[in-house]
């Protein structure tokens, strides 16, 4: 076996009692049915992956009802726990929380940071018709803020684009553009100069942001925009993290590098739904240097978690 | 400073007429809405403009929000009366401008009608096209209500431009967030999957197809179209007999808007050179003049450069030549 080097911060896990809940809602996927620890720890060791933070992914856990969200986050925390105790080494946890409850969301984070001592707090793009920077996470962000907390952001389809184009799933254009949408939420309210303590990552190389800079850099010179961004828009594109997952090609890597910076990028592969080995292949492959490349594997990421350098025998 | 040689596929003009139109409409105008920049557009300006900037030829179209406010009549009329405008500026100055004629969409048999109107009476140098349209839910150009248009712009083999336009799903989702900024490009790329994976790419080889802001964000999310396309073989086979990439590759790009080293180099890493166009988004944008330094800083070589400046928009527009 390849020695493990690699720190996958974007690898889903499907808790039993959760997915058993999902199924009755609506038959989970395929790959989300057939997920087990021992798949997950597989596809890891061929792709040389030390450590993957698992995270829930879509549908999440917000139905409407306060009392099945609390559950439900706390069912999955619980269960990523066992994981990290039963296989020690191998895994790590941006926990759930019940958004839009905020004094669920606010009593899990103080469980998962404190109790459980998870890595991090996953959250989505956008709940309902707000996106991350909206007022409403005020609470939340200041919390988390206070905690140095890292927060780990998942796209979903946005409740404003389900089923907009017949023959195409939302995954291929939607998620990344919600990514997008909250990038800028944060942004242009302040939202993000506001909490600098929280580290943020963002999957799938920030959804589709880099590739529309130019709009970002113009909106930001408007004076009123400018005032709420006292560092600069770059300033906080370059503090931010993304992830690799459905993005390990030269097309995305190479713009966000000249974005972000190769120092933001970090190894994500988005187990289950597509494989981590894909992922080694396609960062080989987008043309960066072999020093970019250690970043991404796991060096990034360790500014991040630097309590898992111990692990990584590179 | 050199001659004029520059081609600006991507230039807007504002007659008096859509001026009006946007007023009459007034809070209930979709985004942009009566902004400065159309406010305060003139041929005037535009010539300074493309003076300024080298800009030789410049193809005129109307932009977002377009034709149809949700009267059939009225937008047939504005359409009319926008390409008559047009064609007098052509009348005017054969060399500096062209056309790219607007239709009453989704209003089919209008269209239709406009299309043979603006190509053969008036010589508009192709048709104008948004990203969307509203006819019983969001449309794409893609789908089967189209097909009539498509059909008669393929057998005319037609250049057409696709223009975004605010999503109905999407305008004004987040305050101090106008749509051009996230909206307009993920609507180019929306309209170019559904282009591609409902097969009206594919089914109407002899159109030319011109799409804004470098593929809006379609570049960026390549992996996510590829692995998309190898999902269910059965039907992308059938929407695509020769591939994603044959039709994404034959497709042509404006750089407006996304003349950022980034970007460019990700359209440039699956786009071929010959396939990238020069254009500025006037009256938007930072000036057409500074559109030209922009790009020039985006690492094309000269012959690149000249290339997408204008040899390869001569390709299709050939009459400027």
């Amino acid at each position: 076996m390849a020695a493990l080097t690699r720190i996958d911060v974007h690898h889903h896990f499907v808790p039993p009692a959760y997915k058993a809940e999902m199924n009755k809602k609506r038959p989970m996927q395929p790959v989300m049915q057939s997920w087990t620890i021992q798949n997950s720890i597989d596809d890891m060791d061929k792709a040389g992956t030390q450590i993957a933070l698992v995270s829930i992914t879509t549908p999440g856990l917000w139905f409407g009802h306060v009392e099945e969200a609390r559950r439900l986050s706390r069912v999955c925390n619980d269960f990523g726990m066992e994981m990290i105790r039963n296989h020690p080494g191998r895994f790590g946890l941006f926990a759930a929380i019940p958004w839009p409850d905020v004094e669920g969301s606010l009593k899990e984070v103080e469980y998962a940071l404190d109790t459980l001592k998870a890595d991090g707090i996953c959250m989505f793009t956008s709940y309902g018709d707000r996106w991350l920077g909206h007022a409403d996470f005020n609470p939340l962000f200041e919390e988390l803020n206070r905690r140095k907390a890292i927060v780990y952001v998942h796209p979903h389809a946005a409740a404003c684009c389900i089923d907009l184009i017949p023959e195409v799933n939302e995954s291929v254009i939607e998620y990344g553009t919600d990514t997008t949408r909250a990038i800028n939420s944060m942004i242009f309210t302040g939202a993000s100069t506001r909490y600098p303590n929280i580290q943020w990552i963002w999957s799938h190389a920030g959804g589709t942001m880099p590739f529309l800079i130019e709009r970002m850099v113009n909106l930001a010179k408007i004076p009123q925009v400018a005032a709420k961004l006292p560092n600069g828009l770059m300033h906080e594109l370059k503090r931010f993290y993304y992830d690799t997952a459905q993005a390990s090609n030269g097309v995305a890597l190479g713009a966000l590098k000249q974005v972000a910076g190769a120092s933001q990028i970090v190894f994500g592969t988005d187990y289950p739904y597509r494989l981590s080995i894909e992922h080694v292949e396609g960062v080989a492959g987008a043309g960066l240097s072999r020093d970019e490349m250690i970043g991404i594997d796991h060096r990034n990421a360790l500014r991040l978690l630097p309590n898992l350098a111990t692990l990584i025998k590179a | 400073m050199a001659a004029p040689h520059r081609i600006d596929v991507h230039h807007h003009f504002v007659p008096q007429i859509y001026k009006d139109a946007l007023i009459a409409l007034g809070s209930a105008c979709p985004e942009p809405g009566y902004q400065p920049p159309i406010a305060n557009w003139t041929v005037e300006r535009s010539l300074d403009q493309m003076d300024a900037a080298g800009i030789a030829s410049a193809i005129v179209s109307v932009t977002t929000p377009g034709i149809h406010f949700g009267n059939d009549a009225a937008a047939r009329n504005l359409a009319r009366q926008c390409n008559d405008a047009g064609a007098r500026m052509m009348q005017d100055r054969p060399q500096r401008f062209g056309l790219f004629a607007a239709l009453p969409l989704p209003d089919i048999d209008a269209s239709l009608e406009e299309i043979g109107y603006a190509l053969d009476q008036l010589k508009a140098d192709g048709i104008g096209l948004y990203t969307d349209y509203e006819s019983g839910g969001v449309k794409f150009l893609g789908d089967a209500t189209f097909a009539p248009i498509l059909d008669e712009l393929n057998r005319r083999q037609t250049l057409v431009f696709v223009h975004p336009t605010s999503c109905i799903c999407c305008s004004r989702l987040q305050p101090g967030i106008a749509d051009a900024i996230i909206e307009y490009g993920t609507d180019t790329t929306r309209t170019i999957a559904s282009l591609v994976f409902g097969g009206a790419a594919a089914r109407y080889p002899n159109i030319s197809w011109i799409f804004c802001h470098a593929g809006g964000t379609m570049p960026y999310l390549i992996q996510r179209f590829i692995d998309f396309s190898g999902r269910d073989t059965g039907a992308m086979k059938a929407a695509m007999p020769q591939g994603l990439m044959h039709e994404l590759t034959r497709f042509y790009y404006d750089l407006a808007q996304t003349a950022h080293p980034g970007p460019v180099a990700a359209l440039r890493k699956i786009i071929p050179n010959s396939h990238i166009l020069f254009g500025t988004d006037y009256p938007y944008g930072a000036g057409c003049a500074d559109q030209v330094k922009q790009i020039a800083a985006c690492g094309f070589s000269a012959a690149e450069l000249a290339a997408v400046d204008r040899a390869n928009a001569l390709t299709l527009l050939p009459r400027f030549a």
